[in-house]
């Protein structure tokens, strides 16, 4: 197991690697620079800027100095949020996307394991036909559209919930329904498939003749079994919450490290680019590897030989 | 009634459970109205990088600034140049000597005296290159300023001199009648050495915050808020105190989410909003729509140094079928004004030359346009084909959707070509473009928009114009201090550039706000400038 972990631990070192290198690269190859606006910059000023941030020097160099800082954990200062280190800026903003992105796969979780089971267990009658119906809705429209739509509904129209903005726990409700839509959707889908196909086992069929209550055989019998998939599917649904909130961090205005990504790309501040990718890399590789182990734990055939 | 039901169901176990969950909604829900009698929630169109007076660069940050700290000069509600930090000021006859007396009891935030030593303190260190100021140009009218900036000379050469504590004294290298107006900005705003020489950097952190205005920072939450609390030394200074003890700004990046979170209640008054949202506005919300024309130009820049706009016919022929009219009332509909001269109409003190041919009819002017293009070899046979270069977003869209259909009646083929704002005006400095969308905001001086046509300006003369007439007739202006003869010089340039047709002067923007009708203090003017210090609650 040890042996498993220190592989996949330099495995992920190594992509991590790959990630930060190519995503230095080509942030210096786009257009522009992090200085450039519409007012006018002398030469010697923007002689002193780039002094200022090293950015005078040769690439290779400045790539050089970028490996050091972060392996000593600094990410550096933020090159137009002039007032703040990048470090500062994702403790800032990290517990932001985080709590949106884990409301939100709570919410999937509860909602689409609920919904995928009472289809389930009414296969082919109305109310499964209406859930997956529903489902397929949540799957085709993507946040863009659902952000919007559902700020307002609920905060113009309705005035029930804030618009965006943090400030008390309401502001979080909206965000993370709107994130969670399209997980649950899917959650929902692969409970139901996987509760019909449980529900025709023939220990099923077992214990419903042996006259277990039809509750009783759905929580002892059914459910471990068919959760299974659900389970695997949360991994990589963990990863993909945190990381896709970028367009609801947007829409609704929230001060997760999200928004720091998109505003960071389009002012060609590169630090705090980089800092974001490196945070999302790290999140991502973490989920992959947990669900690697968990996979490890759950299937003894993917268990590394001794 | 409703709610008797309500209580009588939720008497079961589970209903219980349902009421606990309601009424725990029910607690979550009102905070964030706002609606503190002593506290005003304001939207900024985005996250400001800095604090710091020297290091700023937005305009969104200039609000803020100008709550926090007081210049030499400041404005009142309605932008007039009003006395700040100096009470008064006195110039040498020929413009070269400024010197400015500061209010004896003039205190920072936290109770030492605010002197002449803290100004010569704060320009030195506005041009000190090793600040890397990205808006120390704004200074360069200070004898030796450039030089000290380049690193050619120390900052203890520049022009700024403290001849006891309360007296400042600013010598130019050539006179400068606009010093006042240039004095507004954050750049001329005095910082706390005190401070600066205790934790360096940091000083700009909530905890070590220091200022002369009206309020001092109390917090920064990154793009969530930036909290403001009155400075209780202000009143020392003989202006009156700010009203409101606390201002929260919120940086509101997107229009439409702006929108919605005012009329949530969840902000006092906001930047902008959508432009098709102004005819709903103006019918729901009518008493909090404020509508006001800012100093600025939007303009068509032609790219003077390749072909076909090297040729001034074939620019005077594209210009002379704009019809501005048109573009603002029944393209845009945002309000926006019509501009038929480079300098807007806003400018102070200043007649603006209007575009030749302005007073002609339709009719004639497309006639005139025909002829000047089959002058230049365009015709049926050779259709002139142009690329406009815009920033991406529906409202430059729409702009120039109108602007290659006006030139479709010369038979002149357009194309559109969207870049984000940064590459677009990237590619702007580089010139590669052949016309492009481009807009100058700020000053009420003529010499900060005729600048952009002169050959030396360097790469925010987007399109390379250069005219040795033009430039003598700029050169000989800048060494003049009377302001009424300078600006008559400046028109003489104006009058000379504009008949060669560098740009197609579109139109002053208008900016769309919405604020709550119980805010007083509040007055629209060209400089779309709002001390919170004059605010308060009806």
């Amino acid at each position: 197991m040890a042996r498993v972990l220190s592989v996949r631990l330099l495995w992920s070192l190594v992509t991590l690697w790959v990630i930060v290198t190519a995503v230095f690269f080509l942030l210096r190859l786009a257009p522009g620079g992090p200085f450039d606006g519409e007012r006018r910059l002398p030469a010697e000023v923007e002689a002193n800027l780039r002094a200022a941030y090293h950015l005078d020097q040769p690439l290779p160099l400045q790539y050089a100095r970028y490996l050091g800082m972060l392996a000593r954990g600094d990410l550096g200062p933020s090159f137009r949020q002039k007032d703040f280190t990048v470090n500062e800026l994702v403790a800032a903003g990290a517990p932001v996307s985080l709590t949106v992105g884990a409301l939100g796969l709570l919410i999937a979780a509860g909602a689409g394991i609920a919904a995928g089971v009472g289809a389930g267990t009414r296969a082919g009658r109305t109310g499964d036909r209406w859930l997956m119906a529903l489902t397929n809705l949540g799957l085709a429209f993507p946040a863009i559209v659902m952000a919007p739509l559902a700020v307002l509904v609920f905060a113009v129209l309705l005035g029930w919930l804030p618009a965006g903005g943090i400030g008390s726990a309401a502001h979080y409700l909206l965000p993370a329904l709107v994130l969670a839509l399209p997980f649950t959707a899917a959650i929902a889908r692969l409970t139901r498939g996987s509760v019909v196909e449980t529900l025709a086992e023939p220990h099923v069929r077992t214990a419903r003749a042996k006259g277990l209550p039809s509750g009783r055989i759905l929580r002892r019998h059914v459910l471990p079994m068919a959760l299974l998939p659900v389970v695997s599917f949360l991994g990589p649904a963990a990863a993909a919450m945190l990381t896709g909130s970028v367009v609801i961090e947007q829409v609704f205005e929230l001060p997760g490290i999200g928004r720091y990504f998109v505003q960071g790309a389009l002012n060609r501040d590169y630090t705090l680019v980089m800092g974001v990718v490196v945070v999302y890399a790290v999140l991502i590789l973490a989920f992959n590897l947990l669900v690697d182990l968990a996979y490890a734990r759950l299937d003894p055939r993917l268990r590394a030989r001794p | 009634m409703a709610a008797d039901g309500r209580s009588r169901r939720a008497s079961g176990r589970p209903r219980t459970r349902w009421a606990c969950l309601w009424l725990l909604c029910l607690c979550l829900l009102p905070p964030w109205a706002t609606g503190d009698t002593d506290r005003v929630v304001l939207g900024n169109p985005g996250e400001p990088e800095t604090v710091d007076p020297h290091r700023y660069n937005l305009r969104l940050e200039e609000t803020i600034l100008s709550d926090l700290f007081l210049g030499l000069t400041t404005f009142d509600a309605e932008a007039n140049i009003v006395p700040g930090a100096a009470e008064s000021w006195t110039t040498s006859d020929d413009g070269l000597v400024w010197t400015f007396r500061l209010r004896a009891g003039a205190r920072w935030s936290d109770g030492e005296p605010v002197t002449a030593h803290d100004f010569v303190f704060a320009f030195r260190r506005l041009l000190n290159p090793a600040t890397a100021a990205s808006l120390a140009y704004f200074m360069y009218p200070l004898a030796n300023a450039e030089a000290v900036n380049a690193g050619r000379m120390a900052p203890d050469d520049l022009g700024a001199t403290a001849e006891d504590d309360h007296t400042l004294v600013l010598r130019l290298d050539k006179p400068y009648p606009y010093l006042p107006e240039r004095l507004l900005y954050p750049t001329a705003f005095p910082v706390p050495r005190h401070v600066i020489e205790r934790v360096g950097d940091d000083w700009v952190k909530p905890e070590h915050w220091v200022s002369n205005g009206a309020y001092r920072l109390t917090a920064w939450q990154p793009q969530s808020v930036v909290s403001l609390r009155r400075n209780p030394h202000f009143a020392a200074s003989g202006l009156p105190p700010a009203r409101l003890e606390q201002v929260d700004y919120l940086p509101l990046a997107n229009e439409q989410t702006a929108y919605n979170r005012y009329r949530t209640g969840e902000v006092d008054a906001i930047a902008g909003f959508p432009a098709g949202e102004l005819p709903k506005a103006r019918r729901e919300l009518a008493e909090h729509v404020r509508l006001s024309p800012l100093l600025s130009i939007m303009y068509l820049v032609f790219n003077t140094r390749e072909p076909p706009f090297d040729d001034a016919r074939v620019r005077e022929a594209l210009a002379l079928v704009v019809d501005r009219q048109t573009l603002t009332d029944r393209v845009q509909r945002a309000g926006h004004v019509p501009s038929p001269s480079f300098v807007p109409a806003l400018v102070r003190d200043y007649q603006p030359v209007p575009v030749p041919g302005e007073a002609l009819t339709p009719a004639a002017r497309l006639t005139r346009a025909r002829t000047l293009l089959e002058a230049a070899g365009y015709g049926p046979g050779r259709p002139l084909e142009v690329t406009i270069h815009h920033p991406s977003g529906t409202e430059a869209k729409r702009t120039n959707l109108a602007i290659a259909g006006f030139w479709q009646a010369l038979g002149v083929q357009t194309r559109l070509h969207q870049s984000e704002l940064k590459v677009h005006f990237s590619d702007l400095r580089q010139g590669n473009f052949q016309v492009a969308l481009a807009g100058w905001f700020g000053e009420s001086n003529p010499e900060h928009y005729l600048g952009l046509w002169h050959s030396q300006t360097g790469d925010v003369n987007y399109g390379g114009y250069a005219n040795a007439e033009f430039d003598a007739r700029m050169a000989a202006a800048a060494l003049e201090a009377d302001l009424t003869r300078r600006n008559g010089l400046l028109r003489e340039a104006e009058a000379v550039g504009i008949a060669e047709h560098p740009v197609i002067p579109l139109y002053s923007v208008m900016v769309r706000r919405l604020v709550s009708p119980r805010l007083g203090g509040w007055a629209e003017n060209a400089r779309d400038a709002h001390p919170a210090r004059l605010l308060y609650w009806r």
